[in-house]
């Protein structure tokens, strides 16, 4: 067979799997993240999640069913404290309760106390909102997350293990998780009440239920949506949806000790120390 | 001489990336004052590579013949580590010029939102840059 027409067949031929491959590519994705030996995905890993100090930044409140960008207010509030994240002033960016609006107007933690600052847990929100990275580890029964905000950790049963029923309050509460198909979901419950959703300090109550789902998109990419469920607090539940990306592997969760300067600040008064609430009905 | 034109570009790209970020927990708008700003000339006298800013401790000389440490805020750690930064990268003895906010409290010798410059013009830390990340 003479060399140009072995060269030809070749090319053909190798076109025609290239298209076929194509085609099987458009028809079922192909999947480039694993999984678990329990079939469900692999969510392990350095994840970089995006920081989000305002969870009610201008589009990013939506309706959890359509995740349509809910329609809000906006209104300024003139008698609301000055903004804790350094952005614009307070106004009717959620849709607050009477009293969800007045936690929301009042919180001064410059002069009222900084829990943050104070080096006390952020809570399970302003914990997946910091801008440090969050390390997955996974196993058939159960996900542990490990901040590196503070070397804080929060571990989530996935496989319907109980918590005690008397669990006493807690900054991060606890959760529970289980899959709904591919889709990692968490239920966060237990708060103390003491922790703000972010760093603007938009309020929750001890009442509210939490829900972060995460879904791996791919090898680097999970998608990640929380939804605020807090009569108590807000009219109607809203959501945030976001895309965390994986880290390189050269990037390690790190140590992190928040008193290391922080302690010299609460004692030289530039924080102002954290104290619980005297009447903790109206937390 | 290559690498460490290198580095210091790795550094400046990674305090420039940091601009425009939030706020720390510890309020900027609590500690700092933006009606204090000062500009000064002075000594790296020690980096204080701690959570969750460093502190870079900075030697000016009074014209009484004594000196004063400003102390000035820098970014998380973690942070500038991943940015290429190392708690020796700014050698002791090194002469900057600080441009920032003083503290609110008078009797403090913190700087916040500074930006430091180098001998030669060259930005290590960029005004709210990387100090604007931590949380």
């Amino acid at each position: 067979m003479p060399r140009a027409a072995i060269s030809v067949r070749a090319i053909a031929w190798a076109f025609a799997l290239q298209c076929s491959a194509a085609v099987a590519w458009a028809a079922t994705p192909a999947e480039n993240f694993p999984r678990m030996a329990n079939g469900k995905p692999d969510l392990s890993g350095h994840w970089s999640n995006p920081y989000t100090p305002d969870m009610a930044a201008q589009g990013k409140v939506l309706d959890p069913a359509t995740r349509q960008p809910l329609q809000l207010s906006r209104a300024p509030l003139p008698d609301a404290k000055a903004s804790a994240a350094g952005n614009a002033p307070r106004s009717l960016d959620l849709p607050y309760t009477e009293w969800g609006l007045r936690q929301w107007k009042s919180y001064d933690p410059v002069n009222d106390g900084d829990y943050a600052g104070s080096c006390l847990p952020f809570g399970m929100s302003r914990n997946i909102n910091s801008p440090h990275g969050v390390q997955f580890v996974q196993n058939p029964t159960s996900i542990a997350m490990l901040f590196e905000q503070n070397t804080w950790f929060h571990w989530v049963p996935t496989a319907g293990q109980k918590w005690p029923a008397d669990m006493p309050p807690s900054w991060n509460g606890v959760s529970t998780g289980h899959w709904d198909g591919d889709v990692l979901v968490v239920e966060t419950t237990g708060f103390d009440g003491y922790t703000r959703l972010d760093t603007a300090g938009h309020p929750h109550s001890r009442q509210m239920k939490l829900t972060n789902t995460f879904r791996r998109i791919d090898a680097r990419t999970l998608e990640h949506t929380v939804i605020v469920h807090d009569p108590k607090t807000y009219t109607r539940d809203w959501a945030n949806v976001r895309t965390w990306k994986l880290k390189p592997a050269s990037d390690v969760v790190m140590e992190y000790s928040c008193e290391e300067n922080n302690l010299g600040n609460l004692f030289s008064g530039a924080i102002k120390p954290w104290k619980p609430p005297e009447n903790e009905d109206e937390e | 001489m290559k690498n460490k034109t290198l580095l210091l570009g790795v550094l400046l790209a990674g305090s420039l990336a940091g601009a425009g970020g939030a706020l720390a927990h510890h309020s900027t708008a609590a500690e700092f004052d933006s009606s204090k700003p000062i500009t000064f000339t002075g000594t790296v006298q020690k980096v204080m590579w701690m959570n969750p800013h460093i502190y870079t401790h900075i030697e000016v000389k009074q014209a009484d013949g004594g000196s004063f440490v400003y102390h000035v805020e820098g970014g998380p750690p973690n942070s500038l580590f991943r940015q290429g930064w190392r708690k020796d990268t700014l050698k002791i003895g090194t002469v900057v010029t600080v441009s920032g906010w003083r503290a609110k409290n008078a009797d403090s010798p913190n700087v916040g939102q500074a930006t430091i410059t180098a001998a030669d013009g060259k930005k290590l830390f960029n005004g709210d840059g990387p100090s604007k990340a931590a949380e």
